[in-house]
């Protein structure tokens, strides 16, 4: 079922929080961990509750406010999120306490926001939201399923959900990312990510929340077609038999579709498959990326779906995120992300 | 979406301290026999002080009843014996042919592993153990047991506390409503964790006897560990089934008390909207109800909302118990094994009890039922599973026509 995207929040390594700007300058970082640039949380919460808080705790939350208050929605008919590692500083934290202290005392502050959920019943709890309330964790199918979540609850008959994604890199994923050797080495630049001979991931991180609504409106910024997420795909054939069948199934096809944002990543083996899909599938398409902008992470498919909204509203595509540029208004955007083993499709129109 | 769709449970399989599959763990329910007792296989201090309900295998001995690779986080042991239990019982011709999903829940992922590792990490902040870390996700819980159970067409993990797997049954169910799947494996798992024990001890709900829901003298409660699934199935692919289903998946809801982080509200009004929003999606009222299984975890908090709430919206309240003095609390898995005890209590035409009550709660108008109940006919049963968070859901079994 096509909702109306009608109101937008995003906190990301770039300066993304202010909805009345669309990336006025792009942040480089010279390091291979990504962290997002904080907003003024004094602006959400009082400041008893944010000396408690986590960092995820606070930016994840902060941008589903921004989307609520972004739509003019006081209470979201329904909360659905993705987070494929929870809370994994605070986590960590008192995974670290109670291993020094030999599980003596341990204190829990940490325990109690550690769980995965507690980001989207945040949220409940601040705008008093007693609806429906999900919450995934399912690497990178976590934001998927939560708009699978939303378009099932818009079937049943509840308007202006919110959904969201949101992870964090913690110190200890970070240093096991590094052991495993996918992580670019340093020195390096986000914004030579692509095309250049050092590969590997950058580590990022980010929320991303959005209204999701019946009806359009003078804030809207564009339609959210659909989504599909498949797993373990076994090769090319079975990756453009999923895309083309996933626009047939929304009633698009190849030709109607303007602009694809490519879930290139840095990694060699996923960018050599994705230069020759854009080659073979997408030749007629602008081409974008966004890994270089946000980091690689399981739910870096919410930020990608913030820069389509964004992109479907202010017809512009900054020149940061062209790729490939084949001249085509963003009327149709189909977004091509994928994680390991995880791929997802979203289809957007324009309004 | 084709809301009055009829969901079918197809099959169903249970671990958890008290027996290993369906048939062990309903000898054990009809027998009284918890399975609470001392910590044996978890490594902490505390286990000596605070019982717990284990599932009595390590994970060796887990590995070996399907041939698997001890070397897996124990969440992921429990949940492959659990789910390939519940496929099998389904036994549904071309199980291939269908689209079909596994929809699992858990809340620590591999916690058991991660455990080890940190502690190396801590030690030396460039361990080469780190490199294992990397998968250990809520996720790779649930693709490493779709991948044996070989489903491919829909996996996803949800991760709702207390509640998950609760949420999972219904987002399952919400799949092949609308068309989108034939068959859901659906249910959770949760092992023991040094994380979680220490977590629940540091809120000081832990009771180091063990625990007595719904009792005025309840202390708090007992963790303990294990996987319940059921087999969700269409109309269509019911009706190719050699066994008939006995039971069918009539309502369910999730909502929220929007309280507080971890405890619920004193009128239980998330509790109350979610017992509510499932009898409405049922079509029953208060009357049809013959059995609820509590959430009742035994702690101050949780029984004294949930019983008021259930007090409010049923009046005359009809038989319930909780069964976690058999099994302890299992997080993300208590949704799933409670799953599988309401539809055996439908089949058999039995209540079990709550064991260990004995004062009344002075704040409630019932008591839960004490002995084994016989012979009695249970048409609709209701299961509560409540978690921090204010995640409330409540899901409703029916017997199939």
């Amino acid at each position: 079922m096509a909702l109306y995207i009608n109101g937008i929040g995003c906190i990301s390594p770039q300066h993304t929080f202010d909805n009345s700007v669309f990336l006025p300058e792009v942040k480089e970082y010279t390091t291979n961990r990504l962290a997002c640039v904080d907003a003024d949380y004094s602006k959400f919460f009082d400041a008893g509750s944010l000396r408690r808080m986590g960092r995820l705790m606070k930016y994840g939350t902060a941008a589903g406010m921004i989307a609520l208050r972004d739509a003019g929605i006081d209470v979201p008919g329904a909360i659905s999120t993705g987070t494929a590692l929870g809370l994994p500083e605070v986590s960590q934290k008192f995974l670290r306490s109670l291993i020094e202290v030999d599980e003596t005392i341990v204190s829990p502050t940490t325990f109690i926001q550690s769980t995965h959920n507690t980001v989207s019943s945040n949220i409940a709890l601040l705008c008093k939201c007693f609806s429906h309330n999900n919450t995934f964790s399912h690497k990178g199918f976590s934001f998927e399923s939560a708009l699978t979540d939303a378009q099932l609850l818009a079937l049943e008959n509840t308007d202006n959900i919110l959904v969201g994604a949101y992870d964090e890199v913690s110190d200890y994923k970070y240093a096991a990312m590094k052991k495993t050797n996918e992580l670019r080495h340093e020195p390096c630049s986000n914004l030579d990510i692509y095309g250049a001979q050092n590969h590997g991931i950058i580590a990022g991180e980010g929320a991303a929340f959005f209204v999701l609504s019946k009806q359009k409106n003078e804030n809207t910024y564009g339609s959210f077609i659909g989504n599909k997420a498949f797993y373990k795909p076994e090769n090319k054939e079975e990756i453009r038999n999923h895309i083309l069948s996933f626009l047939k199934e929304n009633n698009s096809s190849l030709e109607e579709i303007d602009v694809v944002p490519a879930g290139i990543s840095g990694a060699k083996e996923v960018d050599e498959m994705r230069i020759e899909l854009n080659k073979n599938l997408f030749s007629a398409q602008t081409i974008l990326a966004y890994k270089h902008l946000c980091g690689e992470y399981m739910t870096s498919s919410a930020f990608a779906f913030w820069l389509a909204s964004k992109i479907l509203k202010s017809q512009q595509i900054p020149d940061a995120v062209i790729l490939e540029n084949r001249n085509r208004l963003p009327k149709n955007i189909l977004l091509y992300n994928s994680h390991k083993h995880n791929h997802s499709l979203m289809l957007f129109k324009a309004c | 979406m084709k809301l009055n769709e009829v969901i079918f449970i197809a099959g169903k399989g249970v671990i958890s301290a008290i027996g290993n599959n369906v048939a062990e763990n309903f000898a054990s329910l009809v027998n009284l026999q918890t399975g609470v007792s001392k910590i044996t296989i978890l490594p902490t201090r505390y286990a000596e002080t605070l019982p717990a309900a284990e599932v009595k295998l390590t994970n060796e001995e887990l590995a070996q009843l399907y041939n698997f690779s001890s070397n897996e986080p124990r969440t992921a042991l429990l949940s492959l014996i659990a789910a390939k239990e519940a496929v099998a019982d389904a036994n549904i011709p071309d199980f291939k042919k269908w689209r079909t999903g596994f929809i699992s829940a858990n809340t620590v992922g591999a916690m058991d592993k991660t455990e080890t590792i940190f502690k190396c990490y801590i030690e030396d902040s460039n361990t080469d153990k780190l490199v294992e870390e990397d998968p250990y996700d809520a996720g790779y819980i649930t693709e490493l047991v779709a991948n044996q159970l070989g489903i491919k067409d829909h996996i996803t993990t949800i991760s709702t506390a207390c509640s998950s797997s609760a949420n999972a049954m219904a987002y399952g169910a919400r799949l092949i409503k609308s068309n989108q799947l034939d068959i859901v494996v659906a249910g959770g798992c949760d092992a023991m964790s040094r994380f979680t024990l220490n977590g629940f001890n540091s809120l000081m709900i832990l009771d180091n006897m063990p625990c007595t829901p719904y009792d005025e003298n309840r202390k708090g409660l007992n963790l303990g560990e294990g996987a319940g699934y059921v087999v969700l199935v269409s109309e269509r692919v019911a009706a190719t089934l050699v066994k008939k289903p006995t039971t069918v998946l009539s309502g369910y809801a999730n909502a929220n008390d929007a309280f507080h982080q971890t405890a619920s509200s004193p009128e239980g009004k998330g509790n109350f909207m979610a017992m509510q929003s499932a009898l409405e999606m049922s079509g029953l009222t208060t009357k049809d109800i013959d059995y609820i299984n509590l959430h009742g975890t035994g702690t101050p908090n949780n029984d004294l909302s949930e019983g008021i709430a259930v007090q409010r919206i049923f009046g005359e309240v009809p038989k319930v118990s909780s069964t976690k003095p058999y099994t302890g609390h299992t997080l993300g898995a208590c949704a799933g094994i409670e799953a599988v005890y309401s539809i055996l209590s439908i089949e058999n035409g039995i209540i079990f009890p709550n064991l260990r009550f004995q004062t009344k709660m002075k704040e409630l108008d019932f008591t839960p039922v004490t002995e084994l109940l016989e012979n009695v006919e249970v048409n609709h049963a209701m299961s509560n599973s409540f978690g921090f968070g204010g995640n409330c859901s409540s899901v409703i079994f029916s017997k199939a026509n």
